[in-house]
């Protein structure tokens, strides 16, 4: 058995006297995707502001390549490479492609005393990076952000993230807002990280989603977590009732699925 | 890339001709690199307002003196609107300029007019005032996340509380006369050719520091930045307390230069001066196409908009009418103005956002 | 010249009798005077309280006293001038003097003196139908309208046939009496007067002013004078002329006058202020006041204006003495 590139035991995380997280453990692998499922308020959000240096566990240890580690800021967190890309992608929609894939790491060049923004080299970086994604469509670095669908932004995000030599990715319910087509888009997308080696951590409460991609799942229940295993060894509809917490969801699902095919897409993500 | 390249090179003039050249598949493309620039729209509102006026206002209006008439306002305006727009940019206000001005002008006057300290020493303790307000209003955003608003509306108050209030104590007055020395009245504030004022010398320095800043330096990335998402910001590592800080500590500068300016060219300083120059600045801001909510804008945007409202507010008095309707003109234009920078921002995002083929 | 003999008068009898004050306490009591006035700290009000204050001179070496109160701030100014009032009544006062800021928040005060059958005598504010609205003795202050009609008379005298008044406050009651009453005194000697309102995104930037009336000198050369509604306009109508290239032709007149604007006419660069006077509405209301209580003296002049002062090239020395004093 390979040492997890980050592992979780028993962490617990409360918020004063309210318990958030308990007894959470979890191995995460390079080249591997963890799929988090869970319900509205299951406590997935707290679980990645803990991976990402947002919060720190009340208890318990986090580790990374086996030696224990605590952040201090999410910037700690990115700068040992773990990256985290939230629903909607590109977070700055009025900036361009190649600003917004270099924020907070601008390349420069100098021009006699000065140090000058390098936009060639930043937009051709970031379209490169973004294409080499499958997007083909972004051929210029200077389009502003906001004008991306929301798969395209989530390929940017993830791009960029790759780009700086992410280890862990963190990708906060990718495919939430997007259409069916854009969704397996970023899909690919995923498993072409994981297939570089990234440890991929894929939180979505989309079962059908979760499947595509994952190898190893978790479901948390009100903080806990409920059931881990690994790929085949559940069926989509043990899943779905599992993180509903027991309940027959299977009839549920598969209508609000129909509804979804027929309707051809979602809703288009904000922009 | 080649076009995309020296377009970059030519932010404060956009020229069509270069969108045009390239070859037919990247015609589509073209328009739309023009289109995109939200400033498209603030350059069609200042020429626009420049063709109506000069249309009523005749041969007056377009001598050198009534250049000059709208350049002097522009100028002063302009060189508070820069560091105003880049807080906005940064997602931030600040009112405190309003009273940071008049501080200024009576710091002056009071060290060097008053009690005859050289020029040199009263025009950098007005400029002192200046960063140390800017630097309180920026920390106190920072340390106290009161929005910044509420901060230098504090601040707006509190400085002229102290500026009439000491004032008072130490001159008896509320306006104190001036007299500075060449050169520096004839470096800061005078007029050249009897017509053009200094400060429009400034403003067009200004202007270039801070189209490097914003559009060439990595510092304008972080502005940007920081007004699209503070979060994201700063966890992409861009050192945001410093950056706001140092923002705020720009627009007191800028509002306190403007201030001793005054005092110069007008020999004389005056308490109750400056307040119009919060919401113009703004407006010229707004008008320039930069977004209120913060996370969009360019310079040249901000000095068509600065241009824009100099033009209405002072074309008026060249025109026959009722001076009195002014103000509703500038109303109709800020609307219009505003209009525009959207429909051209959508345009933006239309044309880049195109249906998939 | 009967004016400087009365302060010269006063301040002697001043001198004289405070020597003696002390040796003859069994005279007559003197008057107790209570004056509300502005802040002290404001300059304009510090000018009248110098004023009472002198005139209180008099009163103290009749054994008398005077009793200046003020609001801490401007921020509720009718409510507290009302205050002010009652707390003068509630001291037994002989006489009161009082500014009628807001008539709806000060007049119940006001009455309340006069049923309890205290000389008032109204001053700065609210005119002489307020002295007469409320009962009381008389009127001390300027009269807006009327300093106008002075100015304009002066500008008709010395030759200047069309005016624009520069009213950056459009809207406002007190400076479009000013506004008028230029008109109508220049229109006695045929001339014209047009006021230019400035929209308030001008107010407070000197550049914007200036720009704003070189345009309108510009368009309409028949122009020879330009009237600033204060002394802070003042500076910028003083650069707006040259750049016109009108400064042998266009006279600039101001209300109100500063160290800037003194300093001009000096200089033969300003033709003259318009100047109310604010020392001799507390000097003036309070020796009235201390007359009619200790000898029964009444002035029958209704309302006692005390401006328009006009300062020009011919007694701006003594302004500029008077003003170093404090008085002016």
């Amino acid at each position: 058995m390979p040492v997890p590139l980050l592992k979780l035991t028993n962490v617990n995380k409360s918020f004063g006297p309210i318990d958030v997280l308990h007894g959470i453990s979890l191995e995460i692998f390079a080249g591997e995707t963890l799929c988090l499922l869970g319900d509205n308020g299951a406590g997935k959000s707290t679980l990645i502001k803990i991976l990402s240096g947002v919060h720190k566990p009340t208890t318990g240890a986090v580790e990374m390549d086996g030696a224990p580690l605590a952040f201090d800021s999410p910037r700690d967190a990115a700068e040992r490479g773990i990256a985290t890309v939230h629903q909607f992608g590109g977070t700055f929609p009025l900036m361009s492609i190649g600003r917004s894939f270099f924020v907070g790491a601008e390349p420069t060049r100098r021009v006699g005393p000065l140090r000058v923004f390098d936009r060639k080299t930043a937009n051709e970086t970031a379209v490169r990076a973004v294409r080499k994604l499958g997007i083909t469509r972004i051929d210029d670095g200077d389009r502003l952000v906001g004008g991306l669908s929301g798969g395209e932004r989530q390929a940017l995000a993830i791009a960029r993230a790759v780009h700086f030599g992410a280890k862990v990715l963190i990708l906060d319910e990718p495919t939430a807002a997007l259409g069916v087509k854009e969704a397996a888009h970023v899909l690919r997308i995923v498993l072409q990280a994981r297939q570089s080696g990234i440890a991929v951590v894929f939180i979505t409460h989309n079962v059908v989603h979760a499947l595509t991609v994952g190898d190893h799942f978790a479901v948390l229940i009100r903080g806990a977590k409920a059931a881990d295993f690994r790929k085949g060894e559940k069926s989509r509809e043990e899943i779905t009732d599992l993180m509903a917490g027991g309940e027959h969801m299977a009839e549920l699902e598969a209508e609000i699925e129909g509804f979804n095919a027929a309707a051809g897409q979602a809703p288009e993500a904000v922009r | 890339m080649t076009s995309d390249a020296s377009r970059a090179a030519t932010t404060a003039a956009p020229n069509p001709a270069q969108d045009a050249a390239p070859p037919a598949p990247r015609a589509r493309r073209s328009l739309g690199g023009l289109l995109r620039r939200p400033e498209t729209g603030s350059l069609i509102g200042l020429a626009a307002v420049f063709a109506f006026f000069s249309f009523f206002g005749g041969a007056d209006f377009l001598s050198a003196g009534g250049f000059a008439s709208w350049l002097n306002v522009a100028s002063e305006l302009g060189i508070i609107a820069l560091p105003v727009g880049l807080l906005m940019i940064a997602g931030q206000l600040d009112l405190s300029i309003g009273t940071i001005l008049p501080a200024s002008s009576m710091t002056v006057a009071i060290v060097s007019g008053r009690f005859g300290a050289p020029i040199v020493v009263g025009i950098l303790a007005s400029l002192a005032l200046g960063l140390a307000v800017g630097y309180l209003n920026g920390a106190l955003v920072v340390r106290t996340k009161v929005p910044s608003f509420v901060v230098t509306l504090a601040t707006l108050f509190a400085v002229a509380g102290f500026t009439l209030g000491l004032s008072v104590i130490l001159t008896g007055s509320t306006s104190v006369a001036l007299t500075a020395p060449e050169p520096a009245k004839g470096l800061i504030g005078d007029y050249v050719g009897g017509k053009f004022q200094t400060s429009i010398f400034w403003w067009i320095g200004a202007v270039v520091v801070v189209e490097f800043v914003l559009h060439r330096s990595r510092y304008g990335n972080w502005i940007l930045a920081l007004g699209g998402d503070p979060v994201s910001a700063r966890n992409a590592g861009i050192p945001v307390d410093r950056l706001t800080i140092a923002l705020f500590m720009a627009s007191g500068l800028c509002a306190a230069f403007v201030g001793m300016e005054q005092a110069i060219l007008f020999n004389s300083a005056q308490v109750s001066a400056g307040q119009s120059f919060i919401f113009n600045s703004i407006i010229a801001v707004v008008v320039g196409g930069v977004l209120l909510t913060g996370g969009y804008g360019t310079v040249a945007g901000i000095v068509f908009g600065t241009m824009t409202f100099a033009i209405v507010n002072q074309g008026i008095f060249y025109t026959g009418f009722d001076a009195n309707w002014a103000s509703a003109i500038i109303g109709a234009l800020l609307l219009a103005a505003v209009l525009m920078n959207n429909t051209f921002r959508n345009m933006a995002m239309s044309v880049a956002a195109r249906p998939k083929a | 010249m009967k004016l400087g003999k009365t302060i010269m008068a006063a301040a002697l009898a001043a001198s004289a009798l405070a020597i003696g004050a002390g040796a003859d306490f069994a005279q007559a009591k003197g008057a107790k005077i209570f004056v509300i006035g502005g802040k002290a700290d404001d300059p304009f009000w510090s000018k009248v309280k110098k004023g009472a204050d002198e005139a209180g001179l008099v009163a103290k070496a009749n054994g008398g006293s005077v009793t200046w109160l003020g609001p801490a701030n401007y921020d509720n100014l009718g409510p507290d001038a009302a205050k002010l009032i009652r707390t003068a009544l509630s001291q037994h006062p002989d006489a009161i003097v009082g500014p009628d800021w807001v008539p709806a928040a000060e007049d119940d005060a006001f009455k309340a003196v006069v049923a309890a059958h205290v000389p008032l005598i109204v001053y700065n504010a609210g005119g002489m139908d307020a002295a007469k609205r409320l009962g009381a003795m008389n009127y001390v202050g300027s009269d807006e309208y009327v300093a106008g009609v002075g100015g304009g008379e002066y500008l008709g005298a010395h030759g200047v046939k069309h005016a624009i008044c520069v009213n950056t406050l459009p809207g406002t009651s007190n400076i479009e009496a000013r506004c008028k009453g230029i008109a109508d005194g220049l229109a006695k000697s045929g001339g014209k007067t047009t006021e230019l309102p400035l929209p308030s995104s001008n107010f407070g930037n000197p550049t914007a002013v200036a720009q704003a009336v070189k345009a309108a000198l510009i368009k309409d050369k028949s122009v020879d004078a330009l009237v600033a509604i204060g002394a802070g306009d003042a500076d910028a109508l003083a650069t707006a002329i040259p750049q016109a290239g009108l400064a042998d032709k266009v006279k600039l007149a101001s209300f109100d006058m500063d160290e800037a604007g003194l300093a001009r006419i000096k200089a033969g660069k300003q033709f003259f202020a318009i100047d109310q006077q604010p020392y001799l509405q507390g000097f003036l209301a309070v020796s009235l006041l201390n007359g009619y209580v200790d000898y029964g003296v009444d002035l029958p002049t209704r309302p006692v204006l005390t401006g328009p002062g006009i300062v020009d090239a011919s007694n701006v020395d003594a302004t500029l003495a008077g003003a170093k004093a404090g008085a002016r």
